[in-house]
């Protein structure tokens, strides 16, 4: 099952209508590690930090000095001089108003990550093989139900695209509009400090479109909220699984399609552009169905139960007659005597 | 891959639809010859409905020789469990009823008769001047009043030996030198007595559980009963209440069966746990006042 690659249409840029077809690339088979995808992008992430800390300086630039035992106060060091508030104030310490932190944080900090080049890699094509999955895209939160395939390849000319209101009328052509809707609908302001650092607003992301050569598809998509450009031969794990998360709904450029297959090899072709790099292959034969539907497995396995035995609820047999018969039969027959007796039954 | 086939939307070609077995056949059927129309029914399916068909048969073949089968009586008049025939079939459940029936009636008549006879010879004895002097009681049943911690070694290796781990749990214990004595050690922890008929009935059927393969059962049905008694001639939960209150030959199995009672909290509170019943308090021998206390913690 793995190894077939099924049809994918290619869809016209002027009307969205199926024209040619293309075989899916290698990539998109690649087994979806989650696990490493979240890895890779949360030390990817780190990369682009800037460096933050507290002046070097800060809490020093007094010439405290502790007044020692046998004064009734506490032993922190303390301002010198006189004639202000300042004076005889604890400095230094990080308990102290006006004191430098605790271990104040430096420049120095590592800020960004390595990663191996292997995982990087592992990690961006089992991203592009997640975007594949109608299922594992939606459940990022992507608005495709109306898509005609997933994955969604438009013809050449989208690369093209030069004016912003091409690229909409093309998004909403292809039933795309709903995810930009989605991402446009989402901007709110950040909570948090951050909307006062120069990052006021978060929004959801839309479709990633992905081209081969740019003759003005990046500055047609530019301004479009929600929507990011990227090339092919730069695919950054960051857009195509934004969070670390799996699923970014993809717009592919026919060539940027095809040139897949180049870029990241198949699983026994090296790689064009990758030096020494294939495609992993997984380490488990992943389809359950298969396994569970062939001879070897079905020869073996037992009838479907009926019905499971389950526990009953117990049931007072002392309030409740019927169980009561159940458990004794001559129970009746005692009750209805007693009952003769009292004159409450015949 | 299988949701790729669950989930795609319009219009994929027919080619993306078809499972993974259909596209190895196409490949080697389909490959050279376009014109041949493919099979419909897909593989997979095809062997299934023969597995199921072959279950069927041998379903059907096991029900009717297990019909024929008759089921033979032992001595004590019932199937042993350890026969392995699995042959509910109704005339067995309906003679089983009958069975079941019968001894519940043959043991009011007993219980009757007993009682009965006690008065009658009470009476006996004061109409010719003689003294009457009852059996010393054979049963107890004994609860246990005080909680877990700080027991004293002695006393709680008996309360475990008694099955008596929890606070207000309760246990038929049969009398004699060895257990008298060993009451006697743990009396400030236990509250026990003589329980009536009544007791023993309301015990078994409100909070009997039975230990089944070392899980607490409820008591929900004769064949649980059954099944774990059987061999000894217990059969119904009737026969259980029997063999406890009259403290029968088979009392140690029947009463180790059941699972130590769960009590609630007596009803109104106790009067003195610390104390001595005697004293004014709980706890020891309280003959026939357990029955009472039972009453306000079932």
């Amino acid at each position: 099952m793995a190894a077939a690659r099924p049809q994918v249409y290619i869809y016209s840029n002027d009307d969205s209508k199926p024209t040619s077809q293309i075989s899916l690339p290698a990539v998109f088979k690649t087994p979806i590690r989650s696990d490493l995808v979240n890895f890779v992008h949360t030390n990817m992430a780190k990369n682009h930090r800037q460096p933050y800390a507290v002046s070097k300086k800060a809490g020093h630039q007094t010439s405290a000095e502790s007044w020692g035992t046998g004064r009734a106060v506490a032993r922190i060091p303390r301002v010198r001089g006189g004639g202000t508030h300042r004076s005889g104030q604890g400095a230094f310490g990080n308990m102290c108003r006006g004191g430098r932190m605790f271990a104040p944080t430096k420049t120095w900090r590592r800020w960004h990550r390595k990663i191996n080049i292997k995982q990087r890699r592992f990690a961006v094509a089992s991203a592009l093989a997640a975007s594949s999955l109608p299922a594992l895209v939606m459940a990022h939160g992507h608005r495709i139900e109306k898509i005609p395939e997933v994955p969604l390849v438009v013809s050449n000319g989208i690369e093209n695209i030069d004016k912003t209101k091409q690229a909409v009328k093309l998004l909403e052509q292809l039933n795309a509009a709903a995810d930009v809707e989605r991402s446009k609908a989402s901007r709110k302001v950040r909570a948090g400090k951050g909307k006062m650092r120069n990052r006021r607003h978060v929004q959801r992301k839309g479709p990633l479109v992905i081209y081969n050569e740019d003759n003005g598809i990046r500055k047609a998509f530019r301004n479009i909220p929600g929507v990011d450009t990227c090339s092919v031969e730069r695919l950054n794990l960051l857009q195509l699984a934004p969070g670390g998360h799996l699923g970014r709904f993809c717009i592919w450029s026919e060539a940027a399609f095809q040139k897949l297959d180049d870029v990241f090899g198949t699983t026994k072709k090296k790689s064009q552009q990758k030096k020494d790099f294939m495609l992993p292959r997984s380490k488990l034969f992943t389809d359950i169905q298969r396994i569970i539907n062939s001879d070897e497995v079905q020869k073996v396995i037992r009838p479907k139960r009926r019905k499971p035995k389950r526990a009953a609820i117990k049931k007072n047999p002392l309030k409740n007659p019927f169980v009561m018969h159940k458990l004794n039969p001559f129970s009746t027959v005692t009750k209805r005597a007693a009952l003769k007796k009292h004159g409450l039954a015949k | 891959m299988w949701w790729r086939h669950a989930h795609h939307v319009l219009p994929v070609s027919h080619m993306r639809r078809r499972p993974a077995n259909m596209e190895a056949e196409t490949a080697a059927t389909g490959a050279g010859k376009p014109g041949k129309r493919l099979p419909t029914v897909p593989e997979s399916v095809l062997k299934k409905r023969k597995t199921l068909q072959r279950i069927r048969e041998a379903r059907a073949t096991a029900t009717a020789t297990a019909k024929k089968v008759r089921p033979f009586l032992t001595c004590r008049g019932y199937l042993l469990s350890s026969i392995k025939l699995r042959v509910s079939t109704f005339q067995v459940q309906k003679q089983k009823r009958k069975d079941i029936f019968k001894r519940a009636e043959k043991y009011v008549k007993e219980y009757r008769k007993n009682e009965r006879d006690e008065i009658r010879l009470r009476r006996e004895a004061k109409r010719y001047g003689n003294f009457y002097v009852p059996d010393e009681p054979k049963l107890a049943f004994i609860i246990r009043i005080r909680g877990i911690n700080g027991v004293s070694p002695k006393v709680r290796k008996i309360l475990q030996l008694l099955r008596l781990r929890q606070i207000h749990n309760g246990q038929f214990v049969r009398l004699n030198k060895a257990t008298i004595n060993m009451l006697r050690i743990v009396e400030p922890y236990i509250a026990f007595g003589y329980p009536n008929l009544k007791t023993v009935r309301e015990l078994v059927y409100k909070r009997g559980f039975g230990k089944v393969s070392h899980q607490r059962v409820a008591l929900t049905d004769n064949a649980i009963i059954e099944k774990a008694l059987g061999r000894h001639g217990i059969i119904c939960v009737e026969d259980l209440i029997h063999e406890i209150f009259t403290v029968g030959p088979h009392f140690k199995e029947a009463n180790n069966f059941l699972w130590p009672f769960k009590l609630s909290s007596p009803r109104g509170g106790f009067r003195k746990k610390l104390n001595h019943f005697v004293e004014g308090g709980d706890y020891g021998n309280r003959e026939e006042h357990l029955n009472q206390l039972v009453k306000r913690m079932i």
